[in-house]
């Protein structure tokens, strides 16, 4: 079961608006390596996940991620404030505009809905956590590439805090897979999938 | 029915109750009735986590009485039954 805390995990406040910017972050909502694929990927790899702590891992790294989603929604919220028609046509933001109005849709930064293939539940604890770790890293490019292209302090702020969190996750997800191996025959980790066979 | 269970399924009421006033106050916001039955179940809800935090370890992360040993990880996860 969630609470929702009525609170951003980092603080946003953009005071001017880019609509065309807007159209980039949110790829970190609904693109192939954004925040709500995260926090799919996470939750839903928690079931089957044989041991304790990496269910704690997961569930607490997978509600973080809501809360990722949370900002990146902010972010393109402020950035989307008060446009004018002519803003709207000259940025590039029409298209999405058309669509959408300012509503936030979870698209990637070239348009493409969200989709849940961008996400793997594979049911085996070495295999998930190794997507897991390859996401993390997805997402702090994906961060990284956006901060080349962004100007504005009020901007870089939080996507420095989001991208410093994709570091400390794959911090976390490495320390999850050792513990793994740890309860795996090191001669041949690949022996039994801890997630379905019994240990013999 | 053991008293873990019995605590839990407590919350659960509790949380239920705390749930579905806040559902229906997001558009009644003025109901006496409906704040007064939440604030019962708010107050049930904290004596049943207290309880059940002092005896069997935490139930959110952010649980103020994580003791001497994280107990998050050690409990078993709802799914497991």
């Amino acid at each position: 079961m969630w609470i929702y805390e009525k609170t951003l995990q980092y603080p946003v406040k953009i005071k001017n608006p880019d609509p065309a910017l807007a159209q980039l972050i949110i790829t970190q909502l609904g693109g192939p390596d954004g925040e709500l694929g995260a926090s799919m990927r996470y939750l839903n790899q928690r079931y089957s996940m044989p041991y304790r702590e990496i269910v704690g891992t997961l569930t607490d790294v997978g509600t973080e991620e809501l809360g990722h989603m949370e900002m990146i929604s902010t972010i393109v919220t402020q950035l989307t404030r008060n446009l004018t028609p002519e803003q709207i046509e000259k940025s590039g933001f029409a298209p999405y505009f058309v669509d959408h109005t300012t509503g936030v849709y979870p698209v990637s930064a070239a348009g493409v809905p969200f989709d849940i293939k961008y996400i793997a539940v594979k049911g085996d604890a070495i295999t998930d956590l190794n997507e897991d770790l390859a996401a993390e890293q997805k997402a702090r490019t994906t961060y990284d590439n956006l901060l080349r292209l962004i100007a504005d302090p009020d901007v870089c702020d939080p996507i420095r805090f989001l991208r410093e969190r994709e570091v400390v996750h794959y911090q976390r997800f490495g320390e999850a897979l050792r513990v793994v191996q740890d309860n795996l025959d090191a001669r041949n980790f690949y022996g039994y999938n801890p997630e379905f066979d019994k240990k013999s | 029915m053991n008293e873990q269970r019995m605590l839990l399924g407590r919350i659960r009421t509790a949380n239920f109750i705390i749930q579905e006033t806040a559902l229906y106050l997001d558009t009644h916001p003025r109901c006496q009735k409906a704040l007064s039955v939440r604030r019962n179940a708010v107050r049930e809800r904290d004596d049943a986590v207290r309880l059940y935090e002092s005896k069997y370890g935490m139930l959110t992360s952010c649980s103020a009485n994580a003791g001497d040993r994280w107990s998050w990880v050690a409990e078993p996860w709802p799914w497991e039954g």
